[in-house]
């Protein structure tokens, strides 16, 4: 194997999951005799087999808990597979988090010079590297200051250049690029593709699926802990978005949940583009149009219902929110079925994968008909460059 | 896997050491003394309590002296295993987001304590010979017994460090047991005659000696206080000891070390 390949074979990774975790001793005595602990086990990955050669970059796509970040992990060593081999040849840099190695009241030097240890690098070696790393942070006026001083920006910064200081043969990334100002981001990417140039193998994890599909030629799509396509990362990436666009969730931390009396309800709701193709992907400047299908169970018509959106984090963070009374639209007035369209511009200041939830409420009855949180994904991405490409010049010539 | 050899583990050691000693004195105005002041303010208020209210001191020529030669070693070898015993938890973000190996984080927090031991030390010898204790041959005896000591000291660290991923309590219970573990010690007094004379009791004297850390105490005391070669079964039992729970030590630590991981 040539430095900078990658075989896993079989890989199974457990995790024990508790319920009634005891984490004191008395309730560990307590526990055994009362056998209320009960210790499962947590597929995080089912039988993973791939083998990268040196020079791929390959992006490990999926949704939260499909063992994206495990499969990182196990890579870099510090999880041992419960079954199976993982081996790789070379150096390894792990961008799994940045600047962990950091001690809050130490300068920006002092820990440089004593995390180059973590990457196997001596004093001298450091004393070499540390103009250079702080350089590329474009903190050298800030080294001698300690780094809880500095701001999250900053302390990433620090973490990448440092992290990406030496020249490994493996860069395993984890998301970290979110971090910092478009500038930084722009010159993390450049030092990844700098990366690419000389021949070394990336393997990125990211929900960033732009960022994916510039960064990465290879994807390899996990779902629930198995591999479920290993490609090309066009092929991949399309087959992944058509999927997580037909289920009604993708599994999260914030699971979808959906209550109410369903006297009135959503029949369907249908994301689409202005021109009217339903799509889960939506770039900054377009607009999102939930098309819903709402029917009535009431024998009479139903009037002022409040239909409502918002727009949440993976994690269920609320980002936005609104309906139609907030906003004094026309609050719904039908009997039997009606179909109703919001159309929502936004601009986008973070582009990922957000999460769109509906509801119809009367509030003036105090009636919550129907909620879907967290159900519908939205992958929303940063405005489209027209025209992308610009022809500077070509030339031809015949010898 | 990156390579880890024997050259890059001590590196990683060193720096580990240089951190935590960096650490400990930012924005302390005695910065390195403490590791002096702590044993000497022991030591004063041992001294006044075993002379003055329970008065068994007296029976020990430069009592203080005796104190400070066996508070020296106790120090570190507290210090050493209630500063480990969070070293896992306190580290989980490091552990969790690159490999190394992570029996370094407990031995480096043993190391950190045995430079500030080997300062005290040299300070002590300086006291003690402004004081008429001559050292004698036998103090070359003390490199074997620190290392034995080190060993020992290490081994129960990486116990509780593991411990402690599993069950919080072990932090707790650290401390009431390094409380009964003092008096346990022959450190405010020895097990020698006038030991047997203090405790009244040859059996219990016996018994003590069992202590893992009863070998050690008796080495320092007579290397340095009494200037004499300590006796037999103080190495017996400091080596057995040693060997024992360093060996119990890195087996659970190598065992115990991937489900940590997945714990922390």
């Amino acid at each position: 194997m040539k430095p900078g390949s990658i075989r896993m074979k079989n890989v199974t990774l457990d995790y024990r999951l508790y319920h009634d975790r005891a984490v004191t001793l008395r309730e560990t005595m307590l526990n055994f005799f009362n056998r209320k602990t009960r210790i499962e086990h947590f597929r995080a990955l089912d039988d993973v087999s791939f083998n990268i050669e040196p020079g791929e970059s390959v992006a490990v796509i999926g949704s939260n808990g499909a063992g994206k970040s495990t499969t990182l992990k196990i890579l870099a060593g510090i999880y041992k597979p419960t079954s199976g081999t993982s081996n790789s040849v070379g150096r390894i840099a792990s961008l799994l988090d940045l600047g962990v190695g950091f001690h809050p009241d130490l300068t920006g030097e002092e820990n440089l010079m004593l995390n180059g240890a973590l990457l196997g690098l001596n004093r001298n070696e450091m004393r070499k590297l540390v103009p250079l790393i702080s350089e590329f942070a474009q903190l050298e006026r800030f080294m001698d200051t300690p780094v809880k001083y500095f701001s999250n920006g900053m302390f990433m910064r620090l973490g990448f250049s440092l992290a990406t200081a030496v020249d490994p043969d493996i860069l395993l990334i984890d998301e970290v690029l979110a971090v910092g100002d478009v500038g930084f981001q722009n010159r993390c990417y450049e030092r990844i593709s700098e990366f690419q140039g000389k021949g070394r193998t990336i393997i990125f994890v990211s929900h960033d699926l732009e960022a994916v599909s510039r960064l990465c030629e290879r994807a390899i799509w996990l779902h629930d802990g198995r591999i479920k396509m290993d490609g090309a990362a066009r092929d991949v990436l399309s087959e992944y978005l058509e999927t997580a666009g037909k289920q009604n969730h993708i599994s999260t931390s914030a699971t979808p949940k959906e209550w109410g009396s369903r006297e009135v309800w959503f029949d369907s709701v249908i994301l689409r583009k202005a021109d009217g193709a339903p799509s889960c992907i939506f770039r900054s400047g377009e607009k999102i149009v939930v098309d819903a299908l709402i029917k009535s169970r009431l024998p009479s018509i139903v009037d002022n219902i409040v239909f409502g959106f918002s727009i949440h984090r993976m994690d269920g963070e609320t980002v936005i929110g609104s309906n139609n009374l907030e906003m004094n639209q026309p609050l719904l007035s039908f009997s039997g079925s009606v179909e109703s369209r919001i159309e929502i511009d936004l601009s986008i200041a973070e582009p990922g994968t957000y999460l769109l939830g509906v509801a119809l409420t009367d509030p003036k009855a105090n009636l919550d008909y129907h909620w879907q949180e967290f159900f519908y994904s939205l992958t929303l991405l940063e405005e489209r460059k027209d025209p992308p490409l610009r022809l500077n010049e070509a030339i031809w010539t015949q010898e | 896997m990156s390579k880890w050899n024997i050259g890059r583990l001590l590196l990683l050691m060193e720096s580990l050491v240089a951190k935590d000693l960096k650490v400990r004195y930012k924005r302390s105005i005695l910065g390195f003394a403490w590791f002096l002041l702590k044993p000497l303010f022991s030591m004063v208020v041992y001294y006044f309590v075993f002379t003055r209210i329970l008065r068994f001191g007296g029976a020990i020529p430069h009592f203080s002296l005796f104190l400070l030669t066996g508070l020296l070693p106790w120090n570190f070898f507290s210090s050493s295993l209630s500063g480990s015993t969070s070293s896992l938890l306190d580290n989980h973000r490091l552990i969790r987001s690159i490999y190394f190996p992570r029996m370094a984080l407990p031995a480096a927090e043993v190391a950190a304590n045995l430079i500030h031991l080997l300062l005290a030390l040299l300070v002590l010898e300086t006291l003690l010979i402004v004081f008429g204790h001559y050292p004698g041959l036998s103090i070359i005896l003390i490199l074997p017994a620190l290392l034995l000591l080190t060993m020992m000291t290490t081994g129960i660290s990486m116990l509780l460090s593991i411990g402690n991923v599993f069950y919080r309590d072990v932090k707790q219970f650290i401390e009431v047991l390094l409380l009964a573990w003092f008096y346990a010690s022959p450190i405010i007094y020895p097990l020698d005659s006038i030991g047997v004379d203090i405790i009244q009791s040859d059996r219990l004297v016996q018994i003590l000696r069992f202590n893992p850390i009863s070998g050690f105490m008796e080495i320092m005391h007579s290397i340095f206080y009494a200037g004499t070669w300590p006796p037999l079964w103080c190495w017996v039992s400091l080596a057995s000891w040693s060997i024992v729970l360093l060996a119990a030590g890195m087996t659970v630590f190598r065992k115990a070390e991937p489900v940590v991981v997945k714990e922390l």
